[in-house]
């Protein structure tokens, strides 16, 4: 059965890219409609400390995006006048995804029962559908969709609206095939040119009710598990009192229900003053982030178990912000960038052993108030001993977010790490712990490099490489895609995380958390990609 | 105890990677070949033949040249383009030599005052016609001039343009195949602006990738201002990012992805008058696409000029470009404008390193009342009524080949040209960063 499907697989694959395309890119299938999309595999070797391989994903993709022009210059399906709605489209983005991975390997076959495994190995989904209305200066969008604001990148300040889906490949995809769309409406009035303000326009949000989380694939099973900076197990004891006991703990989930009193919404007013294009911005909503509430009311103790229950809770958030960018053509011929926010309700957790004015629910957890501010530049860089015929396209970034009521019991990061008692391993017995001391500021420094080569620009490498000075942990990626034709594209992906010991997990997961020895994720992608 | 499925090859792998990182960093790939690159191809030859070539022989309206016919076409072909224009099998239709009057108010409401300063910008000038409808060779800076009447020529906007980009290596190799649309609309009108309150603004441009799959969905927002010293404006939205980004408008050297182009070669000069020398060398006749029926086909070797097209012999100003800065890639760049149009006919552009040929472009036109009696192709993914452009008394630009002899690589493209004017309130809607913060996904 496992070989069958595999085989299907390659043949549908197969059988996509050496199949003659009726067209290029966007295939006109009517004039009203034009559809689409690719098929993709993605191979990932772990390389821990480069030392050993391990084939962890087999992911194959395919996608299928439609649009359906049903409303052109006030005529409805070419015979209903619609007045002032001038056009209207229809977009549906749909992804099937199937990961071998689950099939081929023992270790990720036989870690997981048969639904489990089927919830890891496949995904159907409708990702996007969404209606555009036109109706100068009105612009509707209502549909399941994504919406980023900010000038960040790969960074989260502005960019909140939309959740992030961590578990299969953590954030080393592009953004756009992570984010988890909501059901939302946003509309756009434009009002151009007014006092000294060119290009404004206000824009709106609004979620009535469908919250969702950030994903993190909390089991230590999944290849890409985040298990911080401990060990990759399950906590399964408790150590009280002198006494090891056994852990068994529940995770009430708390999450926002689907009713309009949940409902999230924000506002922006975007222009240009003076060659500045700069946005105020403001979101109401959720943590996307959950924080977790001790309940010790719920607890209990049953011979040596220990019986204990936790609330997964995401706290309101007020998210307010600026977001600036100017291009500066004469002196340093770079585009600048900046972004600023302040939070609310960012969820932490509280140390045991903190004071009771910080912890008064006894609960270990709080919520605290952030800023974030991002300054970047790009520029076009002629490096002529390396590229005489293009540009390289330079990016960095400087990210700094700052706890505003930073109290010294805040932390981080649970790890998992095994029992000890009176001096020695207990073998088999793992606890949780959390001793990963939240700084007040936090760091992170990026800059990426891209270019292209040969006559026709068909080889495209990308370098990425990003430190959180604090921690010491870092990330590099070199990357480069070949494009074989217009519909083939080859791709290879080196991902390194590095680290300097005995420094502190920062809150990036970068190197300092994947260039740890016991859980280094050095990796080497291998994709190729067949669009239409 | 797991076993592992893959063990062993890391050595191997960091070798590749260690030699991947190597390559991609030596230059290698950054220092092409000079294959196909000759000595006709230099910057003294350009200028031995502008100086010297003279057509000994008229050419007759429906006769068709060969390569048998190669030395009447001689002195008619800019030397550097001989190694492509001329091959086995090719054959050019020689037209009449047309006259193609202007929009019919062309001229006329052209507000006064305006002027070239010492840098040879043009200083209060805000459309409506040629800037300078009379070019006298003897004049002081003459070069700027024509420059500026192609800068301001009629039929530059105001059109919906699909288009299809083919970049091929030699012999015809097909490396990328490019669909986008342009969409453009000019604000300066002369003695008003399309939209009020906008007086600033020269032109807008919306223009929107639809092929390959990798930038289908990329849109680029570029704005030109009626003050030449202001700098363009630009911003990309690119769907994996979701967002718009500013983009630098004042590097204009880089070829733009895959094609053999850079954005201040666009129509033989598109970038900043105040940031080269100028210099005018006289009128010359060339043999030049600037009425073709359709859509040239790709011809030659290589398929990068255009084959069995009609051609006319045409008279055109020769202007010497010489870029101030010392990090520009050309030397020299020779630009030929016709001088009755003001269209670019012709460009070539110098190596700094060796004065010989880095890039050129040759470019397809056709006037608009041809349209008339003369059926165009339409765009493979959308239908145009040609109708439209009747009356317009302008010319379109159905395209241009762009050949790189030293990597050696060539982007030909095709282009379907429908006027297209905006309504004050419409183009205010349609080119606006807000129509940047989303695109098709």
């Amino acid at each position: 059965m496992r070989l069958r499907t595999c085989f299907a697989s390659c043949v549908l694959f197969l059988g996509l890219a050496v199949m003659p395309a009726p067209s290029w890119g966007i295939i006109t299938v009517t004039d009203d409609i034009e559809l689409e999309g690719f098929v993709k595999t993605q191979n990932i070797l772990r390389t821990p400390m480069f030392r050993d391989a391990e084939l962890i994903m087999q992911r194959n993709t395919a996608q299928l995006e439609g649009k359906y022009y049903f409303l052109r210059e006030s005529q409805a399906f070419g015979r209903f006048a619609t007045g002032p709605l001038e056009e209207a489209t229809l977009t549906l983005i749909g992804r099937g995804v199937y990961d071998s991975i689950y099939d081929i390997r023992h270790t990720y076959n036989e870690a997981f029962g048969k639904n489990q495994r089927l919830n890891r190995q496949f995904e159907y989904k409708l990702r996007e559908a969404f209606v555009d209305m036109v109706l100068p200066p009105f612009t509707l969008r209502l549909g399941r969709q994504q919406v980023v604001w900010g000038e960040t990148d790969n960074f989260r300040a502005l960019d909140v609206i939309n959740p992030l889906d961590l578990r299969w490949h953590a954030n080393w995809e592009p953004w756009e095939d992570i984010r988890i769309p909501l059901w939302m409406a946003r509309a756009i009035y434009d009002i151009g040119k007014f006092g000294p303000l060119e290009e404004s326009f206000v824009e709106a949000v609004w979620i009535p009710w469908d919250f969702q989380p950030n994903k993190v694939a909390a089991d230590p099973r999944r290849p890409w598990g985040f298990i911080g900076d401990g060990l990759a197990r399950v906590a399964n004891s408790a150590l009280i009192g002198g006494q090891l006991l056994d852990l068994d703990f529940m995770v009430r989930d708390d999450k926002p229900s689907k009713k309009f009193k949940n409902g999230q919404a924000g506002v922006r007013f975007k222009a240009i003053w003076g060659g500045i294009d700069f946005s105020l911005n403001y979101f109401y909503g959720f943590s996307g982030d959950p924080g977790f509430k001790v309940r010790s009311d719920l607890a209990r103790l049953e011979g040596r178990t220990l019986h204990a229950v936790l609330d997964r809770v995401h706290p309101r958030s007020h998210v307010v912000g600026i977001a600036a960018n100017y291009s500066e053509e004469k002196y340093t011929q770079s585009v600048f960038r900046v972004e600023t926010t302040f939070t609310t309700g960012v969820p932490v957790t509280i140390a045991q052993n903190a004071p009771k004015r910080l912890d008064p629910d006894g609960n270990q957890f709080d919520t605290a108030d952030r800023s974030v501010v991002m300054l970047a530049i790009d520029r076009p860089t002629w490096i002529r001993p390396l590229n005489n015929i293009r540009t390289f396209f330079l990016s960095a970034q400087f990210f700094w977010r700052r706890y505003l009521d930073y109290s010294r019991f805040y932390r981080g990061i649970p790890s998992v790490r095994r029992a000890h008692m009176n001096g020695e391993v207990v073998p088999d017995r793992f606890i949780s712990t959390n001793a990963d001391k939240i700084d007040q500021n936090e760091f992170v420094i990026t800059f990426s490099a891209s270019t292209s080569y040969g006559p026709g620009g068909l080889w495209q490498p990308l370098f990425v490489f990003a430190l959180d000075p604090l921690s010491t942990g870092a990330y590099n990626k070199f990357s480069m895609d070949y494009l074989w034709s217009n519909h083939f594209v080859l791709r290879f992906e080196q991902n390194f995380f590095w680290r300097v010991r005995s420094h502190d997990p920062g809150p990036w997961a970068i190197g300092d958390l994947y260039g740890r020895p016991r859980d280094s994720r050095h990796e080497s992608v291998f994709s190729a990609i067949f669009q239409f | 105890m797991e076993k592992r499925a893959l063990q062993g090859p890391v050595s191997f792998l960091s070798y590749f990677l260690i030699a991947a990182l190597a390559l991609a960093f030596s230059g290698l790939w950054a220092s092409p070949p000079t294959a196909l690159a000759n000595q006709d191809q230099s910057y003294d030859t350009l200028r031995n033949w502008i100086e010297h070539a003279r057509p000994e022989t008229e050419l007759t309206p429906g006769q068709h040249l060969t390569l048998k016919d190669r030395a009447i076409l001689e002195p008619l072909i800019p030397q550097p383009a001989w190694e492509y224009y001329f091959y086995d099998g090719m054959d050019m239709e020689i037209a009449e030599t047309g006259t193609y009057p202007p929009p019919a108010d062309w001229g006329k409401n052209v507000p006064s005052g305006y002027q070239l300063d010492e840098q040879g910008v043009l200083i209060g000038f805000s459309g409506g016609g040629f800037p300078f409808p009379n070019i006298d060779a003897a004049a002081p800076q003459v070069a700027q001039k024509v420059i500026w009447n192609m800068l301001w020529r009629p039929g530059a906007e105001d059109y919906v343009m699909p288009m299809v980009a083919w970049s091929r290596s030699p012999n015809g190799q097909l490396d990328r195949q490019f669909e986008f649309t342009a969409v453009t609309s000019r604000y300066a009108q002369g003695d008003h602006c399309l939209v009020p309150g906008y007086e600033e603004v020269r032109t807008k441009q919306l223009m929107e990738f639809r092929s390959p799959r990798d930038m289908a969905g990329a849109k680029m927002l570029t704005k030109t201002y009626v003050d030449h010293y202001k700098e363009d404006n630009g911003w990309m939205y690119m769907p994996a990012q979701r967002k718009p980004r500013r983009t630098l408008a004042s590097e204009r050297t880089s070829e733009v992805m895959g094609m053999d182009y850079t954005m201040e070669d666009a129509m033989g000069f598109g970038g900043k008058v105040y940031e080269h020398n100028w210099s005018y060398l006289g009128k010359r006749r060339v043999i030049a696409t600037i009425n073709v029926e359709t859509n040239p086909e790709a011809g030659g070797p290589h398929l990068w000029v255009p084959k069995d097209a009609r051609w006319e012999v045409r008279e055109a100003h020769v202007l010497l470009v010489d870029p101030k800065s010392a990090n520009h890639p050309y030397s020299h760049k020779i630009i030929f404008i016709d001088t009755e149009t003001f269209w670019t006919l012709w460009m070539f552009g110098f190596d700094r390193q060796d004065d010989h040929l880095l890039r050129m472009n040759q470019h397809f036109l056709k006037y608009s009342e041809s349209y008339a009696h003369e059926t165009a192709a339409q765009a493979p993914y959308m239908k145009l009524d040609y109708a439209n452009n009747v009356g317009e008394r302008v010319f379109y630009h159905l395209g241009e080949t762009d050949i790189n002899p030293k990597k050696p690589h060539a982007t030909f493209s095709h282009c379907y040209v429908m006027t297209r004017h905006f309504s004050s309130g419409r183009a205010k809607q349609f080119y606006s960063v807000r129509n940047m913060v989303s695109g098709r996904r």
